[in-house]
């Protein structure tokens, strides 16, 4: 009885687009379906980082260094601020993390590609930022308060990324013969993988209907997909290079870009752990986490013997 | 109003800084060069010649390209054309210059703004300073990070709304 | 034994103001640089993500303070008159002599050759471990600081802009990895044990950063006021403090190691720049 009506009261205030806050009660699957998303989301960013951070030694100039390193800062500090929004749902950072290692919790399987060339920072910039924006930008009205306050102000902060990449291609198109095949080829081989970021079709998605109801997904997977392709078709346009799709052609009836067949067994096969560099990715997070033990743990050591010192004096 | 078919032989500076109000931090969008204190002086000489003085914030902030460029393409807007944009290093950046409506449009929209300077910047080790939370105005915060997603910003949480939040540093 | 760098080699009325500081400012540069590259290779590898943001950080600030360094020497040298020009000249990057235009920032930082660079030894070493790292930047920053400080009281006001822009990062840097040194050396038994180690091996490091070299004395002889035996002082005074407060003994045996401001670096240097330069040798003379 006293659910049920609890139910009610959340269930109106998701109408009335009231933003659910830490202390307010709510569904325990309304809770769960958070946690997992904002986590998955946090792991994002801090997985994404190794792709990235791995090409800030070879930059080729001071000013790309600058932007890179910049760049990878931000996801690292937009990890911080996801893994703060989702704690204020009861769980910790720390659990979080152990759920990423144990390969309970998923992050974007995009990460999963290797970063071959120099034009791969623009494509990521460009594509995979471009797509995590779009996925992003409905979640500045969902429907829990701290994730949509984080999210406004993580989406700025990627809009700039974005704008980055795209500048950083810019210059390899209107470089030597060379840059521009090699932002072509950085293009063909990142454009299917960010394709599959928005995540199966909307008749294959599990996870949608619920989140749907409780505005915490304003979009299915495929408007927003459409949405992006519609994008970056124009964008290619300005770079001069040539989306990877045959059968991408303007659709006049339907005021949209048609595009080919998106490769769902390649998409399983990476989710389930069988993409390029999978292992590799969560190797190397958890080597850091395992080296990094003795750091935090004389960080909290040393903590607790500063407190007693200055409880002993305040005595 | 400043028309949009203007070229430099009949603006004012006074024009050029209004036009430039609407160049916006690329990271913090309700943040214009203005407000932030990085945008120095506009100075037309009797020529027509206009020189525009930008400060960077840290010396590795690498906002500073794309504020340039957008200060091109503003004016550009307005028809001028002939711009030089001189990045200034001296005297050095400070928080002190940003301006009070900057520091109101950092809370509204979450961002604790950096406190007066005699309050902190301190070289003292293991010190703490107590900022306010911008969502629910509790001085209840902590500290969870010195360094935030950029380097002007560290992250803290208010622990009575366990708001995560970032507050921009004095510097 | 430390020298007071105040030779006066007679260059008074110099016909170009870059004469006599290029080296100097790259020194200051390549510094920044190299030990930018190395805290880098962190990112995303930190022991706990506050500290990875924390490293990238200064690493970022550390190649923004470099990338003022190169632009102002590549400036200084085009704008100097041929005088000035030919004291540069064996610090001038090979590949750029065929590129026929203007000396840009990324041609000194990318395309000299090993025995150009004249950074510190000690910003070179391979990062080791958390406690290495830290110590290195704790030794690095408060060597920084005060020499920062002499540069931004100087009449280059180029470069007293740069120092005096660096002189607050370098003041967020020294007291980040001061608060470092102190919990790694009062935290637990293996974390004192391991900055014992890396103190144990940097320590030998740390005598070219008060040692003058020509380069700074023909920067002094130039006018840059660098009193390299009151940085030394300052420096001493922090680690004192920091050392007693993360009960560290300052080593008293007499360090040793030096080159790097002569350009003769470890077996660690070739393989960083490798790396650091990879694409602008493999595509010379690009925009990026």
């Amino acid at each position: 009885m006293l659910v049920h009506y609890l139910e009610n009261t959340f269930q109106q205030k998701i109408d009335a687009e009231t933003r659910i806050e830490p202390k307010d009660w709510m569904p325990d699957k309304y809770r769960q379906t958070l946690i997992r998303q904002i986590s998955q989301h946090a792991h994002s960013e801090i997985v994404g980082m190794l792709p990235e951070g791995a090409w800030i030694s070879r930059a080729p100039s001071l000013k790309r260094k600058q932007i890179l390193l910049a760049k990878v800062q931000d996801e690292a500090g937009h990890g911080l601020y996801l893994y703060s929004a989702a704690e204020t749902l009861g769980i910790s950072r720390d659990e979080m993390i152990a759920q990423l290692h144990s390969g309970k919790a998923k992050y974007s399987s995009i990460f999963n590609y290797p970063t071959l060339t120099w034009a791969d920072m623009g494509a990521i910039g460009w594509l995979v930022d471009g797509a995590a924006i779009m996925n992003q930008v409905p979640l500045c009205r969902t429907s829990y308060g701290p994730y949509s306050r984080a999210m406004i102000r993580v989406c700025k902060e990627e809009s700039f990324h974005q704008r980055q990449g795209f500048e950083s291609l810019l210059v390899l198109c209107q470089g030597s013969a060379e840059q521009k095949a090699m932002a072509q080829d950085a293009l063909n081989r990142w454009w299917w993988p960010s394709l599959m970021m928005f995540g199966p079709h909307d008749s294959d998605s599990t996870n949608s209907e619920a989140s749907m109801q409780w505005k915490i997904k304003r979009f299915s997977n495929d408007e927003l997909r459409q949405r992006f392709v519609d994008m970056i078709a124009e964008q290619a346009k300005v770079l001069g290079l040539t989306l990877p799709d045959p059968d991408l052609k303007w659709n006049e009836e339907r005021g949209h870009y048609d595009f080919g067949k998106i490769n769902w067994e390649e998409f399983w096969q990476v989710v389930g752990g069988n993409g390029p560099c999978n292992k590799e990715r969560l190797d190397a997070r958890k080597k850091a986490w395992e080296d990094g033990a003795w750091v935090r743990e004389a960080a909290v050591a040393h903590a607790e013997k500063r407190a007693a010192r200055k409880a002993a004096v305040a005595a | 109003m400043v028309s949009k078919t203007t070229d430099t032989s009949r603006i004012t500076e006074q024009e050029v800084w209004s036009i430039l109000e609407k160049v916006k931090d690329p990271e913090v969008p309700v943040l214009s060069i203005i407000d932030l204190g990085v945008l120095r002086g506009v100075q037309l000489d009797a020529s027509g010649k206009l020189t525009i003085t930008i400060t960077p914030t840290y010396s590795g902030c690498p906002a500073m390209d794309t504020i340039s460029m957008d200060i091109r393409l503003k004016l550009m807007e307005y028809g001028i054309r002939e711009v030089q944009i001189i990045q200034q290093l001296s005297p050095a950046w400070t928080t002190d210059w940003m301006t009070e409506g900057g520091k109101k449009k950092l809370r509204a929209y979450g961002i604790a703004p950096p406190n007066p300077k005699q309050q902190v910047c301190h070289q003292e080790l293991f010190a703490t300073e107590a900022i306010q939370c911008p969502h629910c105005n509790s001085w209840h915060t902590e500290l969870i990070s010195q360094f935030g997603s950029t380097a002007c910003k560290a992250l803290y949480r208010c622990t009575d709304c366990r708001e995560a939040f970032d507050y921009f540093k004095c510097h | 034994m430390l020298q007071t760098i105040t030779k006066d080699t007679g260059n008074s009325g110099l016909s170009s103001p870059f004469r006599g500081t290029g080296g100097f400012i790259l020194h200051l540069a390549d510094s920044a640089l190299v030990l930018g590259q190395r805290n880098a290779e962190w990112t995303a590898h930190g022991p706990v993500l506050e500290q990875d943001i924390a490293i990238t950080n200064i690493a970022l600030d550390l190649i923004g303070q470099a990338r003022n360094f190169f632009a102002y020497a590549a400036q200084a040298y085009n704008e100097s008159k041929d005088a000035g020009k030919a004291s540069f000249n064996n610090l001038l990057p090979r590949p750029w002599i065929a590129f026929n235009r203007e000396l840009q920032e990324d041609d000194l930082a990318f395309l000299r050759d090993e025995r150009q660079y004249l950074n510190l030894l000690l910003c070179e070493l391979p990062k080791g471990d958390w406690a290495f790292t830290i110590l290195r930047q704790y030794l690095f920053s408060a060597y920084q600081l005060p020499l920062f400080q002499q540069l931004a009281q100087g009449s280059d006001q180029q470069l007293a802009a740069i120092a005096a822009k660096g002189i607050k990062e370098v003041t967020y840097h020294l007291r980040w990895s001061a608060e470092w040194v102190i919990r790694l050396g009062d935290g637990t038994e293996e974390s004192n044990r391991r900055i014992n180690k890396a103190l144990t091996e940097l320590w030998p490091y740390t005598a070219e950063l008060f040692e003058p070299s020509q380069i700074e004395l023909d920067a002094a002889a130039s006018g840059i006021p660098i009193r390299l035996e009151e940085v030394q002082v300052s420096w001493q005074n922090h680690i004192h403090r920091v050392f007693g407060e993360a009960g560290l003994t300052v080593p008293t045996n007499k360090p040793f190691q030096k080159g790097g401001k002569a350009g003769i670096h470890t077996e660690h240097m070739g393989h960083l720049l490798a790396e650091m330069q990879y694409l602008q040798r493999t595509y010379p003379n690009q925009q990026w």
